[in-house]
């Protein structure tokens, strides 16, 4: 990133603000043209904290995101282009992804077959087999963070809660937005690991199928209910451990319902995988590589090519026209809309 | 109390998965409630074994997307074809192509609550066939251990004694049926017979009829010279044709039969 040292004045005119994209409560966040490549991207600003968090020089979400990003490159992770700096404000610069899952998944208009549940699926976890491989635990994945650019690729996005892991310490269990919080965090747990991110894959696996958040709690503890009610309630049997755990609360015994009936469309490999990734016991959850190995992925039908993924229907008149070109076989009809 | 059940036809080979053709399914918490609005939602009963789950009903349903979504989408799909309310109705599992294209894949019929898959032709006529021959093979045993040989006096048949138990076992079987069978059936005829009288007015033909059969001997062999052996004769010869026929079975006589079919074949080459 040689680019970086440039100083101030080059980058910032090296990207050309084309619209405001959004802001959230750390940056604000601009779509732009890098006039170097003639490429799209996307400009977060970071914004000026409090006192308090400009205290150590700069926010802490922008520099776990700067710190891990500039590391990490794979096809299914958030690609970190560039970090520039102006006065007191620092910029980075991401690929520029036109929508995220979430969007996708509210939009009742797109219709979301198996082959594309399991496409997206995939491709999350092979991002996230490969952030965990490298010792990076996200801490916030939910459909929110998780872009899709024009083609259809997932990427997995946001590094502001991720964080180093390996080495035995204590981390904070104020992580990942709550319906996506795993059991332990909210029992308290403060060292923890891959578990997580894991559970998070498998509530938005389950919201990839049912269209509705799967787990919706309205406070932490409604929370726990929520999951309970579900799974069942655990115990020392099922789960070796729990009442150790230092927000432990016993629960009402919630038999527990069986996955068959919330996800009535499902094969019995995908069911499989969700119990896998939904294990109350963070020990029986499996990891990315476990998963990526299950039967669900080699059995029919195979995952969808991302061009072929659904887009929101805002896109659909951009990319409809397109798409139905592409299925339309005679060539007079592909020459005169292109 | 609530009965959901695979009966299934076939016993030997269990491990195998049953032939959809030999098993049925019936839930009889169902059965009274059912009509043509809610006989899709039964027959998508997890426990059906003729219902795929992973097809676009359930992938909707699942989804709570609007059901009309099912006309966009591609793959497996599952229609009401037909409907008798109340105790018939058809159900077509079929591959979407597009919005107008649709292949077929199995019809399933739901008679009086009872699920069944309609057999394909091949399946059908197999089974026919099989049944016609297998019947006719009985038929062929039982006749051939009737028979008796004895080099003096031929051939002959001998139906003994032991027949006589097995007729009375029949017909006796064939009387069996209820007061009230045998009262509707009665009442049944009679309605019958009072809806369609038999034709009374029929006497004025007969009358030509038995004209005809009066001075039988010109008019009956002149009706057979005409119409009546013909038939036969295309059997015996088939390609030497119908002139050919009737001159092989003058020539041939009484010489048994062989010859009329040589005979027959020769003239066709001259």
């Amino acid at each position: 990133m040689s680019e970086q040292m440039d100083g101030d004045q080059s980058s910032q005119s090296r990207y050309q603000k084309i619209e405001f994209l959004g802001e959230g409560q750390f940056a604000t966040v601009f779509k732009a043209r890098d006039s170097q490549t003639d490429q799209i991207v996307a400009v977060k600003k970071i914004k000026i904290g409090s006192r308090a968090e400009a205290r150590d020089g700069i926010n802490r979400t922008a520099l776990r995101e700067i710190k891990l990003m500039q590391e990490l490159h794979h096809e299914n992770v958030l690609g970190l282009l560039d970090v520039f700096g102006h006065q007191s404000d620092i910029s980075l610069v991401f690929d520029y992804m036109i929508t995220d899952l979430e969007t996708l998944i509210k939009d009742t208009r797109v219709i979301l077959y198996p082959a594309h549940v399991k496409c997206y699926t995939l491709q999350c976890l092979k991002g996230l087999e490969y952030l965990h491989l490298n010792w990076v635990l996200h801490r916030d994945l939910k459909p929110n963070n998780l872009l899709i650019d024009e083609n259809g690729i997932l990427k997995i996005g946001d590094f502001g809660l991720a964080k180093f892991f390996g080495s035995p310490r204590v981390y904070t269990h104020q992580v990942v937005t709550r319906w996506y919080r795993a059991p332990e965090l909210l029992f308290g747990a403060r060292i923890y690991g891959t578990g997580v991110d894991m559970w998070a894959v498998g509530c938005i696996l389950a919201e990839l199928l049912l269209r509705l958040p799967f787990l919706p709690g309205e406070t932490d503890l409604d929370q726990i209910s929520k999951i309970f009610q579900c799974m069942g309630t655990p115990t020392e049997e099922t789960w070796p451990g729990v009442t150790k755990l230092p927000d432990y609360v016993e629960f009402k015994g919630f038999p527990g319902t069986q996955f068959e009936e919330i996800f009535t469309a499902a094969g019995d490999d995908l069911l499989e995988l969700l119990r896998k990734l939904l294990a109350m016991d963070p020990l029986n959850r499996c990891t990315c590589t476990e998963a990526l190995k299950m039967d669900y992925f080699s059995n029919k039908p195979n995952p969808s090519d991302p061009s072929d993924l659904p887009l929101p229907s805002k896109f659909k008149k951009l990319q409809g026209a397109k798409r139905k070109v592409e299925a339309d076989d005679s060539p007079a009809a592909r020459k005169i809309r292109f | 109390m609530n009965l959901k059940s695979v009966s299934k036809m076939t016993t030997k080979n269990d491990s195998n998965p049953p032939n959809p053709l030999g098993i049925s399914w019936h839930d009889s918490a169902w059965i009274n409630v059912l009509d043509g609005s809610n006989v899709l939602e039964y027959f998508s009963d997890r426990s059906n074994p003729f219902y795929d789950r992973t097809c676009n009903n359930e992938t909707v349903r699942m989804q709570r997307l609007d059901p009309e979504v099912m006309n966009d989408m591609t793959g497996l799909e599952y229609i009401l074809l037909h409907v008798q309310d109340p105790i018939l109705y058809i159900i077509r599992k079929q591959h979407r192509h597009s919005r107008t294209q649709v292949t077929p894949q199995a019809d399933y019929y739901v008679l009086a609550g009872v699920v069944y898959q309609a057999p394909d032709l091949n399946t059908a006529l197999n089974s026919r066939l099989l049944s016609t021959v297998y019947h006719l093979q009985g038929a062929f045993e039982q006749t051939h251990s009737f028979s008796r040989y004895h080099p003096s006096r031929g051939y002959w048949w001998d139906f003994g004694k032991e027949e006589d138990p097995q007729k009375d076992k029949a017909s006796d079987q064939k009387e069996n049926g209820s007061l009230f069978q045998r009262r509707r059936v009665d009442l049944l005829l009679g309605e019958l017979a009072r809806r369609f009288p038999p034709k009374i007015a029929a006497p004025a033909q007969p009358v030509a009829a038995s004209a005809v059969t009066a001075n039988p001997a010109p008019q009956a062999s002149a009706a057979a010279g005409i119409g009546g052996p013909a038939p036969v004769q295309n059997g015996n010869s088939t390609s030497a044709g119908n002139n050919a026929a009737p001159s092989a079975a003058t020539g041939g006589g009484g010489r048994g039969p062989i010859r009329p079919g040589g005979g027959g074949v020769s003239q066709g080459k001259s």
